[in-house]
């Protein structure tokens, strides 16, 4: 049966699906195992277009079976041909509707899963998507209380909003990382993501958004005690003495060279802009408030 | 008897009958009658004995030789000053309360002098003018060869001619101390200074190493962090398939259970033997045709 044409068995399942006169009823079994069959065909032939369209068929016959996890299996096949057929909304339909699906087999795991697939896949064509996915894939991990899986999605997510240059973004996401990672008392990955995100905004050339996430951090105890504290009291330092040379010496530190490659780029580039204006920035601000309490 | 008891026996009587002795005489009484020679002898002797005690002390084990030979070491030695430098630093402490000693005598002598030269200036019978003109510049040497005297401080100074340093008053002992401590001294930081050269070389090298088993160590460290982390990670996923893995063998069991007991009850011997016997019939019953129709 299986050597026969893919094309034959598509019309054959087709016709035990269609309801007519003579069938009442659509016979669900034995077209799914056609459409099956006609999909794998179809898969070696290399015809993507019809082989995607044959795993979907075959993935509604599954779902008329009730077995949700066969047609979620289905559905992410499908959703792999659309991929190399450079056909992303069709991606993202595909996997979200086989994250549902894992979520009727109450799998949270390959739900979120096949959504970080998709993100993957969508995040050179479409980042805002593939951020919108990563952060959902996030959120059903956190809701089965699985954090842990979702470090790496976190960190994607972060990459990405990080190359569209969105810095606060990014920052936000590496301090929800840290919230996660509080949470499983994955202290070294905490630390870690609280110097990246200080060094995030300091590539922003954001100085005091900087200093005020390092004081929301110096909250945690885990982070005063840490390695990684220290690297980022001596860089805001070296920031506010206005030390270039400081600066780059504290970035080619092995604390910083054990962050994550996207972070350690942006470390190496530091600083940007005018160190000096920064400094002078604060000077002033310091300044004035003298001279505030000299008029009182 | 020794010969040892006959000498002792000799010296004895020599001693007794010295008064007979015309030459000794004459030196004693020439003795007696020149204050100022007999001054000068004793100053002499002090002084040979002041070279000698500094001698004997670097070289103890020459005490055994005669006079003679000590004179003659004592001239070659005052030439070895550096060397002799050598052998005091080893017992520095001894060394240093002979030379407070020697400096003694030093300056006990150095009093005397001007007595003998008062004296010298005096006429004296028996004596002619050359002799005088010589005991006077005997006298003037005698400060010389008195400051020659070596004590630890004139080392230094000999090189140059043996006065040097010596100018201030030996009676000061505070001075010759402190200029003793400056020459040594500066000797010394000559050679640590090398050494300060070298174990610096030495940190510097040590620090390079060290930093690089530091870089080392954080990586490693930040590895095993990580590392940790990640089989944190898979410990409730451990969990989850050991649930399930029980869940699969129970029902497997449970299934196994159910299938031997359906094949005990389809191969049940009682079905057996009941197959057999009617096999049996069957067969008797062909037989019985078999022979009927033959």
């Amino acid at each position: 049966m299986s050597s026969s044409d893919p094309n034959k068995l598509i019309s054959k399942a087709d016709k035990l699906t269609k309801l007519s006169l003579t069938r009442w009823s659509a016979d669900w079994k034995s077209a799914t195992l056609l459409y099956e069959q006609a999909a794998n065909g179809f898969r070696v032939s290399k015809d993507y277009e019809k082989a995607k369209l044959a795993f979907e068929k075959a993935s509604k016959g599954q779902e008329m079976l009730a077995s949700p996890w066969d047609a979620a299996k289905h559905m992410e096949s499908a959703a792999a041909l659309a991929k190399e057929l450079r056909n992303w909304t069709e991606v993202i339909d595909f996997y979200r509707r086989a994250s549902e699906l894992y979520m009727q087999c109450d799998r949270p795991q390959p739900a979120s899963d096949s959504l970080a697939k998709a993100a993957r896949a969508l995040e050179d064509a479409l980042p805002d998507d593939a951020v919108q996915l990563y952060t959902d894939a996030c959120v059903i991990l956190e809701d089965d209380g699985k954090e842990q899986m979702a470090f790496d999605l976190y960190r994607a997510a972060a990459s990405v909003y990080v190359k569209l240059e969105k810095f606060t973004d990014a920052a936000t996401f590496l301090l929800r990382l840290g919230l996660a990672a509080d949470k499983c008392n994955a202290r070294n990955s905490q630390c870690k993501v609280y110097l990246s995100a200080i060094i995030v905004y300091l590539y922003a050339h954001d100085l005091k958004q900087a200093e005020k996430c390092y004081n929301d951090c110096s909250q945690i105890d885990a982070f005063l005690r840490s390695d990684q504290n220290r690297c980022a009291s001596k860089l805001l330092s070296a920031y506010t003495e206005g030390d270039v040379e400081e600066i780059k010496r504290v970035a080619q530190s092995s604390t910083i060279s054990n962050l994550d490659n996207v972070i350690i780029k942006l470390a190496r580039k530091l600083p940007t802009g005018d160190v000096a204006e920064l400094k002078e920035e604060a000077a002033k601000g310091e300044e004035e408030a003298l001279d505030e309490n000299d008029l009182t | 008897m020794t010969v040892i008891d006959i000498l002792f026996r000799v010296d004895e009587i020599c001693k007794k009958y010295d008064k007979y002795d015309p030459e000794k005489q004459r030196e004693a009484n020439a003795f007696l009658d020149d204050a100022f020679a007999r001054l000068y002898s004793l100053v002499e002797a002090d002084i040979e004995k002041a070279l000698a005690v500094r001698f004997l002390f670097s070289y103890p084990f020459l005490f055994l030789f005669s006079f003679q030979t000590l004179i003659f070491q004592i001239n070659y030695w005052n030439k070895m000053q550096k060397s002799d430098k050598v052998s005091t630093e080893k017992n520095r402490a001894a060394a240093v309360a002979l030379s407070a000693e020697i400096r003694r005598i030093k300056a006990r002598l150095m009093e005397e002098v001007p007595k003998l030269q008062k004296l010298a200036k005096k006429k004296v019978k028996g004596l002619s003018k050359e002799d005088h003109e010589t005991r006077f510049d005997m006298v003037l040497a005698l400060p010389d060869r008195i400051k020659a005297i070596p004590d630890g401080s004139t080392a230094a100074a000999s090189e140059s001619g043996g006065w040097g340093t010596s100018s201030s008053n030996k009676k000061i002992k505070f001075d010759s101390s402190e200029e003793r401590f400056g020459s040594d001294f500066y000797q010394q930081t000559e050679e640590s200074d090398q050494f300060r050269q070298e174990y610096e070389m030495r940190k510097m090298k040590q620090d390079e190493g060290l930093d690089v088993i530091s870089e080392g160590l954080d990586t490693l460290k930040n590895i095993a962090l990580d590392m940790n982390e990640e089989i944190d990670r898979q410990v409730p996923l451990m969990d989850e398939i050991e649930t399930k893995v029980d869940k699969t063998t129970s029902d497997i069991r449970k299934n196994n259970v159910r299938l031997k007991k359906t094949i005990t009850q389809i191969r049940s011997s009682r079905n057996f033997c009941i197959d057999i016997i009617l096999l049996c019939i069957i067969l008797g019953i062909a037989f019985y045709l078999y022979n009927a129709l033959k």
